[in-house]
């Protein structure tokens, strides 16, 4: 296969999005048009790609910075993923897009970073990589503020997150080309010895999880759960970012670092792991937003890929990237749903939601299998990643398997509220009742398609296993992870947590006395109503902390500043007046100075050329 | 060619002075001679680009006695620095045109850019160390007219200031000059190619390169000159004035000199200082033309680093720094003066919203600040990638960390800049003085709107200038087409830095 081919899943999107900007703005549906027209294209394109081998190389800006692209099992399936849900998001946003926000903003800047993501995935040069890569900084900021103007503090919240992150990763990526003497990420291969190999390996790594959206990188997405247009949420924390992360996780802690089971950096990256699972979750339990909580599921999420891929083994590989292929697909789906209540309930807020499930009856049942997907009920798809992830971790230490099963039980608690809350129980009084009904079929068939998906990865395990995840660790697996759970003790356990996040929101019901209220025991429980209070003044989230901590440093930057600009502009002015003051003193007017002066410079003179003279 | 380097030098020095005599016969004429000095100047510049790139460059030489020898010579370096401040240049006073116009002294400001520009174009070709100098001086005298050109009484202290740090900066480099005389026994660079130069040379001229360049110690008088008029600014920042240092540095230390290999440690120290102090200082600044300048300064500490470290990555990106920071920096200076001419304060506390009436320059403000932050596909990616990458090459990875952390502050207040101008709510009462000088043209475009959002907006400034807005798009256009088209500029700087393969590791 000619290698030009590679360039197609880039300039098909990118093409389409510059045609989309030319488009008058009015004309929604020559804009839609092209938005579907070319994310088919580009899935189909990805889909004839997949599982084969190519390679495309150009000189590009020299010193090694070539344009090269490189297809391969792990990059196959990425860009095929990433043109599949770009597809998806494009038929849901045909619907929902239209009288949202500004849609030929959102639409274009989707589409280019579609093409920018499978640039990112398929670049085979660390710089390439990284254009793509750091590319999305440009598309991310105006698809937020697609939602209007008021999203800017959160538009330029995402931006510094993920800059911060993307800047990590080039330093890392600079200090491995000069480790390494290459740039090409298929002949870097690098041991972690070192303080050089060690710090560029937390650099890189630093950029894979802050574009996955692990903490302390999260805190934009659930603002730009209010602020930016749901489809946004969707696509990218929802999918695609986590796509790219664990892509290059993988890549970065298996290919171009070789990362031990057990040793420092592996358990660095389950700890981070750990606690972004435990930490988010706990803040999705206490949400009364359904965009927030899902939002925070996403965070939360990504602790399970992070350990999973953490712990090196190739168990714990294979379960973190079935779960990010999961996740992606079951996120996605809920965000959807989310939409579609948003849209036609004309609100979020689950106290004022409830009774939709009669109402929008497949909104309903794809929320079902959604949700019973990321609690980890099987046989959907959530359960089987999980139980991969449980084994790596249990085998590298116990305590991460406990962090691990409290995150999932709280997850299964906070879904359990969530859908009780909106899809059960009656309307609140002030909802407009009689309005709401089923979402239009553009909307509905992207989530039925991701609901089937969850279903269908559960149920038939071995289709995405070996099909798409085990070929990328290739020998490195002594045996598939197919079928049914390996660990029975394990996967017991797991029922037993969702039994117990039923008991627990039952007795959270009764209690508050109403469905949205069912974490509410846990939210005013004592020592942690403290903790949450702290969270929600923002005194937790690591931007505002980091903000505060770039003002104090600036102000000190300043003073220094100042002080220069004092020394050099008012001090030296002193000095030369002090110095023409003593000159103008010396001027007495006395004839007998003036000679003395002038002889004592010849003398001077004099003693010159003597010296030269020798 | 050598007639046409001559032209390139001599057409705006020359022909600035015919531009009074020309405003006589009428303003338009003068006006459109001073932009036609400056691009005769660019396409000389651009037609001696082939024999340069080719190996031959065009090369002019007259010998005179005690080594004051004149000399030209368009080598790659030379010929580059000169497109890029001939082209921003020319940007620069096409943009003039309508901003300065309904102001005072519009003959001395024609003839003070256009000499500027000549005798940037001078610095640049000249070979012999004396001409460099006295071309330096010449803009030096350009650059205390064009900062003091309101005459105000501050603003002619604030220029003053300009023109004192940076003429005793000169003369300790002219000192330095004369202890390289007292080694080599001339001043032609041509012939002492590769001479080791004593360390108090050095350390003399980088305080010339340094007071040019603005760099810490020598940089306050730079965001002081923000009084100047925004033109004149962008010329400042973009074009020429503090190119000036960054480009004889390159050809001192980079082409002609071996120094010692203390200063490639010490001068990237000192970048890195200047870069995070000034960054932080744009970060606190509530003037958005003194945000900008500080920028300006942090990134010309990300210049010196990319050419000092040594390694060839780092100073092929040091070279295509200047480009696009001059494309990108020059923008936005511009984009400020738009605002500021339509709105009549530059304070970021009562500025706000503007993005709803000015949306050009806005999204052309975004897009500059963007490849200055060097995020892709705009060309400071790429720039600011071989700077980090060319320190880490050559061995001094804690330096390019500490150039992350200015990165990292280059977003913060950047952003912080843009929101506090175009975003959010306009604050009550800022424009006032606006609200007067533009009330007949703002009622017109109210009523010819005629919607009532038209009309609640129609308290904002506008973008009442087009050839100003189409200036600032043109240079954002322009700041992303370097980054899309990296393969030309960059196979460019590649072939000026193989000429330099002697000074590099």
């Amino acid at each position: 296969m000619s290698g030009w081919i590679l360039l197609l899943p880039v300039v098909i999107p990118a093409a389409a999005a510059v045609l989309i900007f030319l488009v008058p703005k009015n004309a929604w549906a020559a804009q839609n048009a092209l938005a579907l027209l070319a994310s088919a294209g580009t899935l189909a394109l990805a889909s004839a790609l997949f599982g084969k081998d190519a390679a495309f190389t150009v000189r590009w800006a020299g010193f090694g910075m070539d344009f090269d692209l490189r297809l391969y099992n792990f990059s196959s399936f990425i860009i095929l993923a990433i043109a599949a849900f770009t597809f998806l998001t494009a038929v849901y946003s045909s619907v929902f897009m239209k009288d949202a926000g500004r849609p030929r903003q959102f639409l274009g800047f989707t589409l280019l970073t579609a093409g920018f993501a499978a640039g990112a995935v398929l670049a085979n040069n660390l710089v390439l990589m990284i254009f793509f890569w750091e590319g999305l900084l440009a598309t991310l900021f105006p698809m937020i503020l697609a939602g209007g103007n008021k999203a800017s503090p959160t538009a330029v919240k995402a931006l510094v997150l993920n800059g911060v992150a993307d800047l990590c990763l080039m330093l890392g990526a600079g200090i491995a080309a000069w480790l390494s003497g290459t740039l090409a990420m298929d002949r870097i291969n690098l041991p972690v010895g070192g303080f050089w190999g060690g710090f560029a390996f937390i650099m890189m790594m630093t950029g894979a999880i802050g574009k996955a959206g692990a903490m302390p990188f999260h805190s934009w997405i659930p603002d730009a759960a209010a602020d930016a247009p749901l489809p946004v949420m969707a696509i990218l924390p929802g999918s695609l970012e986590k796509l790219l992360g664990i892509y290059l996780l993988t890549r970065v802690s298996m290919d171009l670092f070789r990362i031990e089971p057990g040793s420092g950096f592996s358990l660095m990256m389950m700890i981070i792991g750990s606690c972004t699972i435990l930490f988010a979750v706990l803040m999705a339990l206490i949400q009364k937003d359904y965009k927030r909580l899902l939002s925070y599921h996403a965070v939360s999420q990504v602790g399970y890929m992070i350990l999973g891929v953490g712990t090196a083994l190739p168990i714990g590989i294979v379960g973190g990237l079935f779960h990010m292929l999961n996740n992606a697909v079951y996120k996605n789906c809920l965000f959807l749903t989310a939409g579609s209540a948003e849209r036609q309930a004309k609100t979020t807020d689950i106290r004022k939601l409830g009774g939709l499930g009669r109402k929008m009856p497949v909104t309903f049942v794809c929320f079902l299998v959604a949700a019973a997907s990321i609690s980890g009920v099987p046989p959907f798809n959530g359960f089987f990643s999980k139980e991969l992830v449980f084994d790596a971790a249990l085998e590298t230490n116990a305590v991460f398997f406990v962090v691990a099963a409290l995150g999932a039980f709280f997850t299964a608690a906070s879904f359990l509220k969530l859908g009780h809350a909106v899809y059960f129980g009656k309307a609140n009084e002030d909802a407009p009742r009689d309005a709401v009904r089923e979402a239009p079929w553009p909307m509905l068939v992207p989530m039925a398609a991701l609901a089937f998906a969850c279903v269908l990865f559960g149920v038939y395990n071995p289709l995405p296993l070996r099909g798409l995840i085990e070929p990328v660790l290739g020998q490195r697996l002594a045996e598939s992870a197919a079928g049914l759970p390996r660990n029975w003790a394990l996967a017991a356990v797991s029922v037993v947590i969702l039994g117990l996040a039923v008991l627990n929101h039952l007795y959270g019901v009764r209690k508050s006395g109403k469905a949205s209220g069912a974490s509410d025991h846990i939210h005013y429980a004592p020592g942690l109503k403290t903790v949450y209070g702290w969270a929600e003044a923002k005194l937790l989230d690591p931007y505002d902390v980091g903000m505060k901590l770039a003002n104090g440093a600036s102000a000190g930057l300043l003073a220094i500043d100042r002080a220069i600009d004092w020394a050099v502009a008012r001090l030296t002015a002193a000095a030369a007046g002090l110095v023409s003051a003593g000159i103008r003193r010396a001027h007495t007017g006395r004839h007998w100075m003036y000679v003395l002066w002038t002889l004592a410079g010849a003398a001077i003179v004099a003693l010159i050329f003597a010296g030269v003279g020798k | 060619m050598s007639a046409i380097l001559l032209i390139a030098v001599f057409t705006p020095i020359v022909g600035s002075f015919l531009l009074p005599p020309a405003a006589k016969v009428s303003e338009k004429l003068r006006n459109a001679l001073a932009l036609a000095f400056v691009l005769v100047s660019f396409v000389c510049s651009a037609v001696l680009l082939k024999p340069a790139v080719a190996g031959s460059p065009a090369y002019i030489d007259l010998e005179l006695p005690l080594g004051l020898g004149f000399g030209f010579l368009a080598d790659g370096l030379a010929v580059f620095m000169a497109m890029i401040s001939t082209f921003v240049g020319a940007i620069i006073v096409f943009y003039s045109f309508t901003y300065i116009d309904r102001y005072p002294n519009k003959n001395e400001y024609y003839l003070m850019v256009t000499l500027f520009i000549g005798s940037m174009t001078g610095i640049v070709y000249s070979t012999n160390l004396i001409y460099m100098y006295a071309f330096w001086e010449i803009s030096a005298i350009c650059c205390w007219r064009l900062i003091g050109f309101f005459r105000e009484k501050d603003y002619v202290l604030r220029a003053d200031k300009a023109f004192l740090v940076t003429v005793f900066g000169a003369l300790a480099m002219l000192l330095g000059f004369l202890l390289i005389y007292g080694q080599t026994g001339t001043f032609d660079m041509t012939k002492m190619r590769g001479a080791d130069i004593p360390d108090a040379a050095v350390l003399l001229i980088l305080a010339g390169l340094f007071s040019k360049s603005a760099t810490l110690p020598l940089h306050t008088w730079l965001p002081d000159a923000g009084v100047a008029p925004s033109p004149v600014t962008s010329l400042l920042h973009a074009a020429v004035l503090v190119k000036i240092g960054v480009y004889a540095f390159a050809r001192f230390f980079l082409i002609n000199f071996s120094i010692s290999q203390i200063w490639h440690t010490a001068v990237p120290v000192v970048a890195a200082a200047s870069a995070l102090v000034s960054a932080g200082a744009a970060l606190r600044e509530n003037d958005l033309k003194r945000v900008i300048a500080y920028s300006t300064v942090s990134q010309l500490g990300f210049i010196f680093l990319g050419l000092s470290t040594g390694s060839a990555l780092g100073a092929a990106g040091g070279l295509l720094y200047i480009l696009m920071h001059s494309l990108a920096k020059g923008g936005l200076f511009l984009c400020a003066g738009v605002v500021e001419h339509n709105a009549h304060t530059k304070d970021l506390g009562k500025l706000g919203g503007l993005i709803k009436t000015m949306p050009v320059t806005a999204v052309s403000f975004l897009l500059c600040a963007f490849s200055v932050m060097g995020i892709p596909p705009f060309g400071g990616f790429f720039s600011k990638y071989m700077v980090i990458g060319g320190a880490v090459a050559a061995g001094e990875p804690w330096v390019a960390a500490v150039f992350v952390i200015g990165a990292v502050m280059t977003v913060l207040y950047l952003m912080r800049a843009f929101i506090a101008v175009f975003m959010g709510e306009p604050k009550g009462g800022a424009f006032s003085r606006g609200a007067v000088d533009h009330s007949a043209a703002l009622d017109e475009a109210a009523i010819g709107a005629g919607s009532a959002e038209t009309a609640a907006s129609a308290v904002l400034p506008r973008e009442n200038s087009r050839p100003m807005v189409a200036s600032v798009a043109a240079l954002a256009a322009l700041s992303l087409a370097g980054g899309l088209l990296i393969a030309f500029p960059s196979a460019f700087a590649q072939n000026i830095v193989s000429q330099m393969a002697v000074m590099l590791k």
